[in-house]
């Protein structure tokens, strides 16, 4: 018993220090009660005129929100705002982030930020410097959506209210899942912007946000981006075309102007891929190929739709059609901003890795001056419930 | 053949108090011979039961002298007078009237024992103690002058509540019947459900004072011998006044006496204890309580009930997933509030934390106090449910509803995502009986765990039951069996439940000498590994 029991001493110190180990571990280790933080919804960012920056944070009131959803509010009476809009200048983002606290109540908490919008003036002067925050804090969603505001400060934006959803930051980011839907609009999560930044030959391209209505918002089009700094815009059509190129339609409607009326044609999978073709180690030609397939979704021209070679020849125009709007977009980048914003640098990257080593720092020029060669393979494969369009009088 | 290794812990049990001088006027001296002399029976029986009202005598003097003296003693209101007199004293005195002076002496005894006494349950006495200890049983005691022994007559009046549904364990499907109080009722009703000479009811007495019966049961060929010895042996060990209910006996006999979980099972249900002897395990009967323990216990069981192997087994199964959820959700959700209210904001979703953030909006305490006021005040008022008087129980439902529920919420003492959080974790809780009282201290383990180091301090926790359960044995059988160490054929009883028809096999981990079940082809003989 007695040499047993220093044993015993040891086999707990042990087991002791064993248990100690893990709190080595890192992790989030301060116990911060929730409501002593303010919950930020949106983000805004943007720059001054004297050169510092903006920085504007959308702040939730929960309990206000809870008693407008609940309805608990008591009727007439002034009820609470469910958000509340702050600002801040500072020379660097964290700086105006800590100097807000001297503003609000309680810790800011980013991690539920649901948008990010850069400013216009930001945007022109580079947005690569005001990201690294983004990209370096622990605190942050890397999902959120991040958007350039066209024609409206971001603070603008935030300060918005909109009847649709107690939370405008919400609001928008549902504008822009609905958008991605129709194909108009880029989503740019933070973690796809960084990567961007990351990839080496391809230009940064951001969605647009601009001002709709007293109370709206408009999620359509994109920013074009070269070498970080704004260079123009690609309205909602070309914003398409340039998606169809790069893979990321996920549905959109794409009409058809046909000899009466025009076909509304449902696209409901695509599949893009960009590629350079090259000829004496020299890259000759860009080659977009795109795979469609639709429904009819709408029909007003003659006809019916009953036969192969019908379905064929629509095929075949819609096939037309997507390629207009992809040389639209393609000219656009090529010739206005000479940004390759669709990723051609990266194929020349990937396959052509001695040319793009030398070639590198000319690629604007290059690629603004290669023909294009667009592919459009479209099928159709379902025509709604009726043959043709319906038999006016009788 | 009893390698005790595997009973590691058994040793502990040596240190139980040195055995009291005893002062029972009965005890003194264990052999002290019944005397020939009825009055100084009589004498002897009157000075050990002085003061006890319920001792009576009866005293026969007959024979055509008056020469024949015999004494009837037994408790009054533990024997079944009409039978006694039946039985008894009837015969005695119709046969014993006629009898002659000379007869008197032994062969009266003899006759009385085989042509007389018409009872059919009966013993005999060979000194005092034995005398003693059985009137104090309940049976009725013949002496018979210028005899030295005395006849043990069983007419123990049948005592106790009729057998009924028990409160406690309900099932669905199965039997109602569970067990009384009486010892007897209760061996009755297990082996009209296994009848097999196998079927071993072993007696013993225990307790100093109480002398209460207890019986060891178990099927032989199915029951491991190496349990049973150590069953016989830990009771035996046991040195105490009273053993008023099987819950001191469980105290006593379990592996580990600090642990928080129940190393040994116990059922006041007739069906699941012939289940549980059918898979070998063994069973302690105790007069005077219901509730029969069975041993060895795992963790697994807890989770089981009868209904899944009455049932198809896809319900079962489904019904012991939502019991293993329980059980965790019961463990682990205040806990896991208080982690993610207070520590990692980031895992929660936007919408949620909204809400989460509003019903904290303006409550005067940390998450951990009002979780922790809050489960406090349900287990007050589930005790009170407990403890008081059956007609008290509206006002007290009404209070709880009303007070804890209600008013707290809208007085801003607690919000209303603890009061459903604390809802949750007692309906849990309650899914899982075998287990409540361990769930019920480690939660706030938990919860001081969440509180200070945030789901680390969870895992933290969570590690060190685990290990205690994995280091834990019950009657040398590992406690988380089958999942350590992992038993492949007794998972089929596990989260999962194989239907009953290809249940095969004994559970292994109880290392039976005949695993297979009647319906296995095969006789496998397994082995008690050492």
């Amino acid at each position: 018993m007695r040499c047993g029991k220093p044993k015993k001493i040891v086999k707990i110190t042990i087991a002791a220090f064993l248990f100690m180990l893990p709190l080595l571990l890192t992790g989030c280790w301060n116990n911060r009660d929730l409501t002593e933080t303010n919950i930020v919804a949106g983000l805004g960012l943007d720059r001054t005129e004297d050169g510092k920056i903006l920085l504007t944070v959308q702040v939730v009131e929960p309990a206000a929100i809870q008693s407008s959803s609940s309805g608990k509010g008591k009727g007439g009476g002034t009820q609470p705002k469910p958000v509340f809009v702050e600002s801040y200048e500072g020379d660097t983002v964290f700086e105006a982030l800590r100097g807000m606290l001297s503003k609000v109540d309680n810790k800011l908490f980013a991690s539920t930020a649901q948008v990010l919008i850069l400013g216009e003036r930001l945007s022109q002067e580079g947005i690569n410097e005001a990201l690294d925050f983004f990209q370096r804090d622990h605190e942050v969603e890397y999902k959120m959506d991040v958007l350039v505001a066209k024609g409206v400060t971001p603070k603008e934006i935030l300060e918005m209210e909109t009847d649709m959803d107690s939370i405008p930051a919400v609001y928008v980011k549902g504008t822009v899942k609905n958008t991605v839907s129709r194909g108009t609009v880029k989503k740019t999560m933070l973690i796809d912007l960084v990567k961007d930044i990351c990839c080496s030959g391809r230009q940064l391209a951001i969605g647009q946000i601009t001002k709709a209505g007293e109370k709206e918002v408009g999620t359509e089009g994109t920013a074009v981006f070269k070498d970080g700094k704004l260079v123009g815009w690609l309205d909602p059509a070309e914003t398409r075309g340039y998606l169809f190129a790069t893979g990321k339609v996920e549905s959109a409607i794409v009409n058809i102007p046909a000899d009466t009326g025009k076909i509304a044609m449902e696209i409901i999978r695509s599949k893009g891929k960009v590629n350079v073709k090259f000829e004496n180690d020299e890259p000759a030609l860009l080659t977009v190929k795109v795979e469609l397939e639709a429904n009819v979704g709408e029909y007003e021209a003659k006809g019916t739709l009953d036969s192969p070679s019908s379905l064929h020849k629509l095929e075949e125009l819609l096939g037309e059609e997507v390629k207009k709007e992809i040389k639209v977009a393609l000219d656009r980048t090529q010739k206005d901003y000479s940004s390759d914003i669709f990723g051609f640098g990266t194929q020349v990257h990937k396959y052509h890795p001695q040319y793009w080593k030398e070639a590198k720092g000319q690629w604007k020029d290059t690629f603004s001056k290669l023909p294009a060669d667009i592919k459009v393979d479209a099928k159709i494969r379902r025509t709604g419930v009726i043959k043709g369009p319906i038999k006016k009088g009788g | 053949m009893g390698d005790k290794d595997m009973f590691g812990k058994t040793k502990k049990h040596n240190r139980n108090k040195e055995q009291t001088a005893d002062s029972d006027n009965c005890r003194n001296d264990k052999d002290e011979p019944i005397s020939r002399s009825i009055e100084k029976v009589k004498a002897r029986l009157n000075e050990a039961f002085s003061q006890c009202s319920d001792f009576l005598l009866r005293e026969i003097i007959c024979g055509e002298d008056g020469s024949v003296r015999m004494l009837v003693a037994y408790i009054n209101g533990f024997v079944d007078k009409r039978v006694l007199n039946q039985d008894v004293i009837c015969p005695t005195l119709e046969y014993l009237s006629k009898l002659q002076a000379q007869d008197k002496g032994s062969p009266l005894y003899e006759l009385l024992k085989e042509c007389i006494v018409s009872n059919s349950d009966l013993k005999e006495a060979e000194n005092m103690q034995q005398a003693v200890n059985n009137i104090v049983s309940g049976e009725a005691l013949l002496f018979i002058d210028g005899e030295e022994r005395a006849l043990v007559i069983g007419v123990k009046a049948p005592q106790g509540r009729q057998v009924a549904e028990p409160d406690t364990e309900v099932s669905i499907r199965g039997a109602r019947e569970g067990f009384v109080e009486n010892l007897l009722t209760n061996t009755t009703l297990l082996r009209k459900r296994i009848k097999n000479p196998n079927l071993k009811l072993e007696m013993l007495q225990l307790g100093e004072q109480t002398r209460t019966d207890i019986c060891i049961c178990y099927i032989k060929g199915i029951a491991n011998e190496a349990i049973i010895e150590e069953v016989k042996e830990r009771l035996k060990k046991i040195k105490t006044d009273a053993i008023l209910d099987t819950g001191i006996i469980e105290q006593y006999i379990s592996d580990s006496r600090l642990s928080l979980f129940p190393t040994v099972g116990n059922s006041e249900k007739c069906d699941k204890l012939a289940a549980k002897l059918l898979e070998g395990r063994v069973a302690i009967f105790c007069d005077g309580t219901p509730y029969v323990l069975t041993v060895p216990y795992l963790y697994i069981e807890s989770i089981q009930a009868t209904d899944d192997y009455f049932d198809h087994a896809f319900f079962a199964i489904f019904m012991r997933l939502l019991r293993l959820l329980a059980l965790l959700v019961s463990n682990f959700m205040p806990g896991m509030y208080v982690a993610l209210v207070g520590f990692h904001h980031t895992v929660i979703p936007f919408k949620l934390m909204i809400t989460l953030a509003a019903s904290r909006q303006g409550i005067p305490f940390s998450p951990f106090t009002e979780a922790v006021l809050m489960i406090i005040a349900f287990e007050l008022l589930r005790e009170a449910g407990v403890r008081m008087p059956r007609p008290i129980g509206q006002s007290l439902s009404i209070v709880g509803a009303i007070v804890l529920g209600e008013a707290s919420v809208a007085a801003g003492i607690a919000s209303n995502l603890m009061v459903i959080i604390v809802a949750i974790t007692a309906i849990c809780s309650f899914v899982v009986p075998p287990l409540i009282r361990a769930t019920m201290l480690l939660r706030f383990a938990f919860l001081a765990a969440a509180n200070f180091l945030g789901f680390l301090g969870i895992a933290f926790v969570s590690v060190a039951v685990f290990i205690h359960l994995c280091r834990l044995r019950s009657f040398g059988v590992p406690y988380m069996a089958p999942f350590s160490p992992l038993t492949a054929s007794d998972l089929k009883d596990s989260f999962v439940v194989v239907p009953i028809w290809a249940m095969v096999t004994r559970p292994r981990i109880l290392r039976q000498e005949n695993s297979k079940g009647a319906a296995g082809t095969k006789r496998q003989e397994v082995r008690v590994k050492r």
